[in-house]
């Protein structure tokens, strides 16, 4: 053994650049890999993970408000909650902030903590008077609202002022862009704010274990059974929150645990390709030791040793760096998820991944040590040179016919001169450019999707009403502007369909509704009475298809339905049940239903602001009106920041791949490239002669590349819609612009043959004399 | 006869040597000339012959190869320099691995721009080794890996052909043959700079034999006749560079 140690310790020092080198990539590497693990196991499944750390609730049942505490106090014990909050005093609230006007599920509590629901604290402090209000951060970074700002209540005469004290992540509601939010007043504070005859009271549950469907109903059913009648006003369960947040997360989820693979296997090839250069390298003195002595084992004993140690060292430093590192990035995946943040150290994914460092560098170094052991010393003293024979041949045949110089018909049979090398190598690149492409795509998707699901383009202005002002009150006002196009009038019901359990979520539209450019899978679009479109999802779980006819329920009556088409709603009910349909279809039955929005379309040319401003200005109070909304959310910039990180990271990685190939070729060419400045090479056509096996290592990297991240991109839209209920239509597809796929493949050349300059300035300046004298 | 190559005054010390490979050597070799540089291990003849070639530069003193000062060049310049006039053949052949022996034969045509393919054939075919031309060097032996690296060293015709130790890696007999090529391609007009340790090979083709000790030129002999060489000068060279 203390053979082996002298042997490999005198080696390091002696090949203390091979050492850095090793020690540079596995920091690198293994930097890299932490943060991607750390990304994967957040990502695992990240509102599982949420609603544990923030001890959710299994179920929340607003009450009557004239009901009784103590009854109240009483129903976790009937249907065996193990902890529970509440009765919490709530109230819809109105207020005003920026010329918008909002409403929250506004509610009464003195704590954030406690044994459910427990609320996380992202900025500012829990109101702490009778004048501060605490706003989902979800809510507050929707609607751009901050810390200190004052909204004014105008859902009671009195118009109490309330200064925002706190954002919170509140794992029991969906996200803003989703659903309506809560918000929290000291329980002192909420009297004033509750207007005549609206507000309730919350009670939330929490189980030993996570319940059913059918245990909920249960649930539900004996606490009903135990209260006078009525006194449930509405419930939502962990399952439904859970549903929506799967559908509006799934495609970060996805993308960042693709990201992360993607990451995790660029590493490995590269540090892979690194450890077997190096042993190829050595090969010689493989051969030598084994001549004067050293068994096979002790000779890879030796040379594992070589690798391992400042692979470990690397280790040391990289894993921590990489912990450290990724968590901004966790933070903002975490963000973008709607959870909070909580710095992770994880001892058990720190040493998965040492364990997968040293694993993968011992077996790289292990295989071809164990190969060059097995041979006889003679033999490997013989091989331990450049590649020779055919590797290359017919590129070079190739290039040559193409007319190519012949220094960069040299280059390009160098690229493939070992094969193993050249495929390690031309493996980072691909995932290097394909992680590109597929950031690239999966931030124009999510994009595309808010873009589509906003009908941006389409519509132009956006109004709520109030209910205090009629429909055709509000019509008569859009109509008389004179930028007015179009009007498409919406509100939204539940509509009861055979084999469905929960009534669907369902849009009604009054006007042309075929102008807002829904995309259609199969069909056509709604044109009448008793026409519906709706997503795969509905139809699937459904048993439906398009043509098919079914007799849902509204509000008890029924409704002779046939559907027309499948519609792309990626935002549409969880699980894609949602159904759209035409007013003509539910005006027969209920002649009184109003519509809550208006989509307008202003004719061309119009100003939008002054428009907007017009509308506001005649009814202020009772109409919001806001220009459509075409701007990508703040979570969705910085998740496809997140994105745009880790492609970085691995393209740099990929560019490092290249540059170690390079340097490994041209240490084992010395000899050969010594040789050729002597027969008359210039320090040109050694600088081309490299630069052209990184070009083409780049070239057919990238060409591989592009296509399959566009069809990994693809991929991964297509999981995405699936987990949402819907198939993808071919127009969603349409990310990329023909330019940016060159401009990636061009980049990618352009960095490799940079990256080549070192190594190809290096053989430059070869000495032919000092080469040729050593040999 | 005119003068091809001119040492003048040429030192050369390696970086940490405390004397110089070359001192202050002085020497002329005219066009057409078959020199012959002997001298033992360490003497400084393979320095010279890499300074001639523009492989190396001198530390002090100037070196003309056909009337120009290599001096004066850059690397590039070197790079067309040896291109152009040069052709060297090594001890160990050095052929490049993964091209067969009509590829590297090729090369360095190739790299000036014109490869003259029915050249190299005929190049091969003169030495002997024309149905080896689509191997490669690992499926040659010795001798043929040497005539191919000769092959290469004449492909672009160069003013002034070196070899250094052309028979140092080859057998007694495989040697000979070669030293009858080269000795063919001076009569045909080559100027042809040899390094060797054999005075035997050196007298046999050589029509000069300079001996080189301690980085000086200790003598500078030019024989009656290359095929008889007197009896005295291969003495001499014996004592001084026996292998």
């Amino acid at each position: 053994m203390r053979a082996i140690f002298v042997k490999t310790l005198a080696d390091l020092r002696r090949r203390r650049l091979q050492a850095a080198v090793i020690f540079a990539t596995a920091f690198l590497a293994t930097g890299t890999g932490t943060m991607a693990l750390m990304i994967v196991s957040q990502t695992g499944d990240p509102f599982k993970i949420a609603f544990q750390a923030q001890r959710g609730a299994h179920l929340q049942v607003f009450f009557d408000p004239r009901s009784d505490t103590g009854m109240l106090a009483g129903t976790p014990s009937l249907i065996g909650a193990t902890a529970y909050g509440g009765p919490y005093r709530a109230t819809d609230v109105q207020f005003q902030s920026g010329g918008h006007k909002y409403v929250v599920t506004t509610i009464g509590r003195d704590n954030p903590n406690g044994d459910v629901e427990q609320l996380r604290i992202t900025a500012g402090h829990w109101p702490a008077g009778a004048n501060e209000i605490a706003l989902t951060r979800s809510f507050a970074d929707l609607n751009h609202i901050s810390i200190g700002e004052r909204l004014k209540v105008v859902s009671v005469p009195q118009e109490p002022v309330l200064t925002v004290a706190a954002e919170v992540v509140d794992i029991d509601e969906a996200q803003a862009s989703i659903t309506s939010q809560h918000a929290w007043v000291l329980a002192s504070a909420i009297a004033p704010l509750i207007a005549k005859d609206s507000s309730s009271y919350l009670m939330t549950y929490r189980f030993a274990s996570d319940p059913t469907t059918a245990q909920l109903k249960a649930d539900l059913d004996k606490v009903s059974a135990a209260l006078p009648p009525g006194s449930i006003t509405s419930s939502v369960n962990y399952l439904f929150i859970r549903s929506i947040f799967n559908v509006a997360n799934q495609a970060i989820i996805s993308s960042l645990i693709a990201f992360s693979v993607f990451a995790i296997a660029a590493t490995a090839a590269i540090v892979a390709n690194l450890v077997t250069g190096i042993v190829i390298s050595g090969y010689r003195e493989i051969g030598i030791m084994k001549a004067v002595g050293f068994t096979p084992s002790q000779v890879v004993s030796v040379f594992v040793l070589q690798i391992l140690i400042p692979t470990a060292a690397a280790c040391a430093l990289g894993i921590p760096a990489g912990t450290i590192l990724s968590q901004p990035l966790l933070a903002n995946s975490s963000q973008a998820l709607g959870l909070a943040y909580q710095a992770t150290f994880s001892p058990a994914l720190d040493l998965l991944a040492l364990g997968g460092a040293l694993l993968i560098v011992t077996i790289a170094a292990l295989l071809p040590a164990l190969r060059a052991g097995l041979l006889k010393p003679a033999v490997v003293i013989a091989n331990a040179m450049a590649p020779r024979g055919q590797s290359g041949r017919w590129l070079r045949r190739l290039a040559s016919r193409l007319g190519l110089p012949r220094p960069l018909v040299l280059g390009l049979g160098d690229a493939v001169g070992r094969p193993l090398r050249a495929i390690l190598t031309l493996l980072t690149i691909f995932v290097g450019v394909a992680t590109i492409v597929v950031a690239l795509g999966e931030a124009r998707s999510f994009d595309g999707i808010y873009t589509y699901e906003a009908h941006a383009g389409k519509v132009d202005v956006v109004i709520y009403r109030s209910p205090a002002f009629t429909d055709v009150e509000a019509t008569q006002l859009i109509n008389s502007q004179p930028e007015t196009a179009r009007l498409v009038a919406q509100t939204t019901a539940t509509i009861a369909v055979p084999r469905i359990v929960d009534p669907v979520y369902s849009l009604i539209f009054r006007g042309d509704s075929s102008t807002l450019g829904y995309l259609l899978t199969t069909g056509r679009w709604i044109s009448g009475p008793g026409e519906v479109v709706a997503p795969r999802g509905l139809l699937q779980d459904a048993h439906l298809k398009v043509g098919d006819t079914f007799t849902g329920t509204f509000r008890g009556s029924a409704l002779n339905l046939r559907v027309v088409g499948e519609v792309y709603d990626f935002l549409g009910g969880p699980g894609g049940h949602e159904l759209i349909l035409d007013w003509s279809t539910i005006n027969a039955i209920v002649p009184d239903l109003a519509p809550s929005t208006y989509q307008i379309t202003a004719k061309p040319g119009s100003n939008i602001d002054a428009y907007v401003k017009r509308i506001a200005a005649a009814e202020p109070d009772l109409l919001d009106v806001q220009a459509n909304h075409t701007g990508v959310s703040s979570g969705l910039g910085m998740i496809d920041g997140v994105l745009l990180a880790i492609a970085v990271v691995i393209a740099l990685i990929a560019v490092a791949g290249i540059f170690n190939t390079l340097l490994l070729n041209t240490r084992e060419r010395m000899r050969d490239t010594a040789t050729l400045k002597a027969l008359g090479m210039s320090p040109r056509q050694v600088i081309g002669m490299v630069a052209s096996s990184a070009g083409l290592m780049a070239l057919v990297g990238g060409l591989a590349a592009v296509p399959a991240g566009i069809a990994l991109s693809r991929a991964l839209f297509d999981l995405v819609g699936n987990i949402g209920g819907v198939d993808t239509p071919s127009a969603a597809y349409g990310v990329y612009a023909a330019w940016e796929l060159i401009a990636i493949l061009v980049g990618g050349l352009v960095v490799a043959v940079a990256a080549a300059m070192i190594p190809g300035r290096w053989a430059a300046r070869t000495n032919v004399v000092e080469v040729l004298r050593a040999e | 006869m005119s003068e091809l190559v001119r040492l003048t005054e040429v030192t050369k010390v390696y970086q940490g040597g405390i004397t110089g490979a070359l001192n202050g050597v002085s020497v002329t070799v005219d066009k057409g000339e078959f020199t012959a540089i002997m001298g033992p291990s360490g003497s400084g003849k393979s320095t010279m012959l890499n300074l001639v070639a523009g492989l190396d530069r001198p530390t002090s003193g100037t070196i003309t190869v056909g009337g120009t000062d290599l001096s004066t060049l850059g690397e590039a310049g070197l790079a067309t320099f040896r291109r152009d006039h040069i052709g060297f053949v090594f001890q160990f052949f050095y052929l490049l691995p993964n091209l067969t022996a009509l590829e590297n034969v090729l090369i360095p045509a190739q790299l000036k721009g014109n490869p003259p393919t029915g050249r190299a054939r005929e190049l091969l075919d003169q030495l002997d080794i024309k149905e080896v031309a689509d191997r490669y060097p690992a499926r040659l032996s010795g001798g043929q890996q040497q005539r191919v690296a000769i092959a290469r060293a004449l492909i672009n015709r160069p003013t002034l052909l070196l070899a250094d130790e052309p028979t140092g890696a080859l057998d007694t007999h495989t040697g000979d043959q070669v030293m009858e090529l080269l000795g063919g391609l001076h009569r045909d007009g080559q100027t042809i700079l040899l390094v060797t340790h054999d005075p035997k090979l050196a007298t046999r083709h050589a029509a000069r034999v300079i001996s080189v000790k301690d980085g000086k030129i200790a003598d500078d002999a030019r024989l009656e006749s290359p095929e008889r060489a007197p009896s005295e000068v291969i003495r001499v060279r014996s004592e001084e560079a026996p292998r």
